[in-house]
């Protein structure tokens, strides 16, 4: 599926996937920088503003009014921490030219937009424009607030601030509130200068055809920019075991309680290494057949959810689960229990066959998603030899019992976060 | 078995076949995709809680049965449905809306293995008093979840401001109470009314073979003998209860749901109108319109604004919803620009580019066999066919447009508001 790769740049390069599937093409930038206490909520704020307007379409307006003209392209922004890392997103999707209704240019054109908008912003003298900083930081601080909102996506965020209290990991992935708010026109600016210069990027074009000179126009473009400090992805630092567990409890006026429990792991993150750790964790909480569904929702009726997963960058387990603050414990002591069974090897075959199929049938969907297609390659191009979901397939396929009995030994208990009902003791 | 063959412009087709025994199946094959989806799925959802059978006496049934019957049904006598695809690596899955229950899976490989798996079990109802009340806890904490939600909460608090009687203002899951009342045999009536091939439909999109997979579908679906499924009226006036419902709740910016109820004479919309009304919405808020510029300009929205025609049998509204430091400025605005659109009429720029945004859009769909698959039970439950709304656009005029403003009756409109519990 992997066409070509063309150097774009020092440390960029462009991915061409070649597909029949799709009736768009699909167009990524995608910027690595490290993880940054100082510096994290200006670079996430950039995609969101970049892809709000720019010096061609000041006016945000004007530019959803040109989306809509090219029949509903879709331009996208998100800011993730991947690793110790920051990856920055930009993203356009567009229907073919074949499916325009008066032989309309579609995919250049979209192309072309992506490129001025990443590239020309809506600034002048060394400062984005005033009002258009404002508005993405407003909506950048609501929705930092909104997440308080969302329980299970709260409760997981603070387990992992606690857990990598000392780690880089441990930062919100946009910043917080208070560091949103100290961006100005002019540092922003700075960040997007840092942006072109520093980060390690990949452009991903997922289409039928390439788009005539879309890489070319973009050499030309990085050639402007002093990129020889630009950086390479290297591996993250892995989480360290520690002996004695920490307890975290909060109380919030909620329903249902949260309990959120994070483990360290000793993982290689090399594909044909980790494909034991996807699937330990997936027999330990994954699918239906996996030991905590089986068992804590369905054996012992506790919970609507109960899963785990694995984030093989930091060496990383998270369990999380919904129950009621009276079951917490006895939820906690079963998860465990649960844990040192797989450890112990104590899983049947038919669980450990039906983890291997449900992840290589997942796996081998991959392709049908232009999304998913981008978010393996994106991830992927950071290491030096990339394989494809294909590949790692058959690594899954070939994992054994024993592997995953070695996986699960390395995982150990590092912070239990409870979410409590009020008054609810 | 009768058959009809769809096609498009677009280069896709389907079949249609409708069984003897009323069974509907639509298939679109999509070759050039590894995977393949498939829905089984019945028209009975949680507004259904008060019907007859055969023209029998109207029974009602607990609120939220019809979502504890789609948990119950994965368990069969031999173990349950997630088991059996274990051995395949299906992804599987199901959901209950207001108007239908779905039962689904996704696979790369063995998609005749899977079908047999789904049209299997949704066909063998097993229920004991044993395994109901083991049901009755999972479903307990999925209730518990949803009532942290803000905008679940924000929702159902509009949708029951604005229906007196309709069971649309019911949560679907139900409440812990009514779900208590729920036993085997009230599970085994709505089953034996609603799960008959007549009231149900298939829907496959991907990579398959429609001649084996009708063949496959028509040697396994059981005739079940006829039933007439009653549906008795919901006796829903005109008004609504009332237009403005706060609940506080642990958010740092409020949340809000500003609806329209529709005055509606009969029990579904027909695509045209629909296709209209979504044209409308945005033309009046939509990311290229003035106001959505005006609202964002102001800081009254952000990115979590939306909007959508909720529509199903015997209910029709508009729903605006997002967060808002100030959802009633925001409700404002949007009363005042209809009602300029009324007077006005709107930019016809603007309609062409949204009417070529929807176009794009309704290719988009065919970009996934689980957008086709489920478009399909859209088809299925509203009696669409699915081209016919790439066709619309072209054809869809100014005046089409501008006259189902007649939608919107502002002493019919309600805003719902979840707000922090402390003012900041």
């Amino acid at each position: 599926m992997l066409e070509n790769t063309t150097e774009l740049s020092n440390a960029a390069k462009g991915n061409f996937i070649r597909t029949e599937r799709f009736k768009t093409t699909y167009i990524s930038y995608n910027f690595y920088l490290p993880l940054d206490r100082e510096k994290t909520a200006a670079f996430a704020l950039l995609p969101f503003v970049l892809t709000t307007c720019g010096k061609e379409y000041p006016d945000f307006s004007k530019l959803n009014f040109k989306l809509n003209k090219l029949y509903s392209a879709s331009l996208s922004a998100s800011a993730e921490k991947v690793g110790d890392y920051q990856l920055l997103k930009m993203s356009i999707s567009v229907i073919d030219d074949k499916y325009a209704l008066d032989g309309e240019e579609l995919v250049v054109k979209a192309a072309e937009l992506l490129n001025s908008l990443v590239f020309e912003p809506n600034a002048e003298n060394g400062a984005f424009n005033a009002a258009d900083v404002e508005r993405e930081k407003r909506k950048a601080i609501e929705h930092i607030r909104g997440e308080l909102a969302e329980k299970r996506i709260y409760a997981r965020r603070r387990m992992i601030e606690e857990m990598y209290k000392d780690d880089i990991y441990g930062i919100p992935k946009c910043g917080t509130e208070e560091q949103v708010a100290a961006i100005t026109p002019a540092s922003l600016y700075a960040a997007w200068k840092e942006l072109l210069s520093r980060a390690a990027v990949c452009v991903n074009v997922i289409s039928s055809v390439l788009p005539q000179n879309i890489f070319d126009d973009i050499k030309s473009r990085l050639s402007l920019i002093d990129r020889s400090g630009a950086i390479t992805v290297k591996d993250s630092t892995p989480t360290r075991a520690i002996y004695a567990a920490k307890r975290v409890e909060e109380e919030m006026d909620v329903a249902q309680g949260k309990l959120v429990m994070g483990f360290s792991a000793e993982v290689d993150p090399d594909d044909r290494k980790s494909a034991p750790f996807t699937v330990m964790c997936d027999i330990f909480g994954g699918g239906p057949y996996s030991r905590l569904f089986t068992n804590v929702r369905e054996k012992m009726s506790l919970c609507y959810y109960c899963a785990a997963s694995g984030e093989k960058r930091k060496g990383l387990v998270i369990v999380d689960s919904g129950v009621e603050d009276k079951n917490a414990r006895k939820a906690e002591a079963e998860i465990l229990r649960q844990l040192e069974a797989v450890k112990a090897g104590n899983f049947t075959d038919f669980e450990f066959e039906s983890s291997k199929r449900s992840i290589v049938n997942a796996l081998k969907g991959y392709g049908d998603h232009q999304g998913a297609i981008d978010a393996w390659y994106t991830v992927k191009s950071a290491s030096n030899n990339p394989v494809s979901p294909e590949e790692f397939a058959q690594y899954v396929s070939a994992v054994d019992r024993q592997s995953v009995v070695d996986a699960a030994k390395t995982v150990k208990l590092n912070t239990v976060y409870t979410l409590k009902p009020k008054g609810d003791k | 078995m009768e058959k009809q063959i769809f096609e498009s412009e677009i280069g896709e087709s389907y079949t249609l076949a409708t069984l003897d025994n009323g069974l509907k199946v639509y298939v679109c094959e999509m070759p050039q995709y590894t995977s393949a989806y498939a829905v089984f799925g019945t028209k009975y959802g949680s507004i259904d809680t008060k019907f007859s059978k055969n023209s029998g006496p109207a029974v009602s049934v607990p609120e939220g049965i019809a979502h504890f019957l789609e948990h119950k049904l994965f368990e069969s006598e031999d173990g349950d449905a997630f088991t059996r695809y274990a051995k395949t690596g299906a992804m599987a899955n199901a959901f209950t809306s207001f108007d239908r229950t779905c039962y689904l899976f996704s696979c790369s490989d063995r998609f005749e293995e899977n079908l047999d798996i789904l049209l299997d079990f949704v066909q063998s109802p097993y229920f004991t008093e044993e395994t109901v009340k083991k049901e009755q806890g999972i479903i307990g904490q999925e209730i518990r979840m949803y009532d942290d939600s803000p905008s679940f909460k924000v929702l159902f608090n509009m949708l029951r401001a604005m229906y007196k009687n309709h069971s649309v203002r019911i949560d679907i899951a139900g409440t812990v109470e009514s779900i208590a009342e729920i036993d085997a045999e009230l599970l085994y009536s709505c089953y034996e009314t609603f799960y008959n091939p007549s009231n149900m439909f298939i829907c496959i999109a991907g990579n398959i073979d429609t001649r084996q997979v009708l063949k496959r579908i028509e040697e396994s679906v059981k005739d079940r003998g006829e039933v007439t499924v009653g549906r008795v009226g919901f006796d829903e006036p005109q008004e609504i209860e009332k237009s403005y419902v706060e609940q506080k709740f642990p958010v740092l910016t409020p949340v809000f749901c500003f609806g329209y109820k529709q005055r509606i004479e009969s029990p579904y919309r027909r695509l045209k109108s629909k296709v209209c009304v979504e044209l409308l919405l945005e033309i009046i808020c939509g990311e290229a319109s003035p106001l959505y510029k005006r609202l964002m300009d102001e800081g009254l929205i952000n990115d979590e604004f939306d909007f959508e025609y909720f529509t199903g049998r015997d209910f029709a509204a508009v729903i605006f919803s997002g967060e808002s430091r100030d959802p009633k400025a925001v409700a404002a605005a949007i009363k005042a620009e209809i009602a300029s659109i009324k007077e006005h009429g709107f930019d016809k720029r603007l309609f062409s580019a949204v009417k070529c945004a929807a176009y794009g859009e309704a290719v988009r769909m065919f970009n996934s066999v689980e957008e086709v698959a489920l478009q399909f039970t859209e088809c299925a439950v509203s009696d669409y066919e699915l081209f016919e709304k790439l066709k619309m656009f072209k054809t869809v005029s100014y005046d089409d447009v501008l006259k189902r403003t007649d939608i919107f009756d502002d002493s019919l409109s309600v805003l719902s508001v979840i707000s922090p519990l402390e003012e900041a």
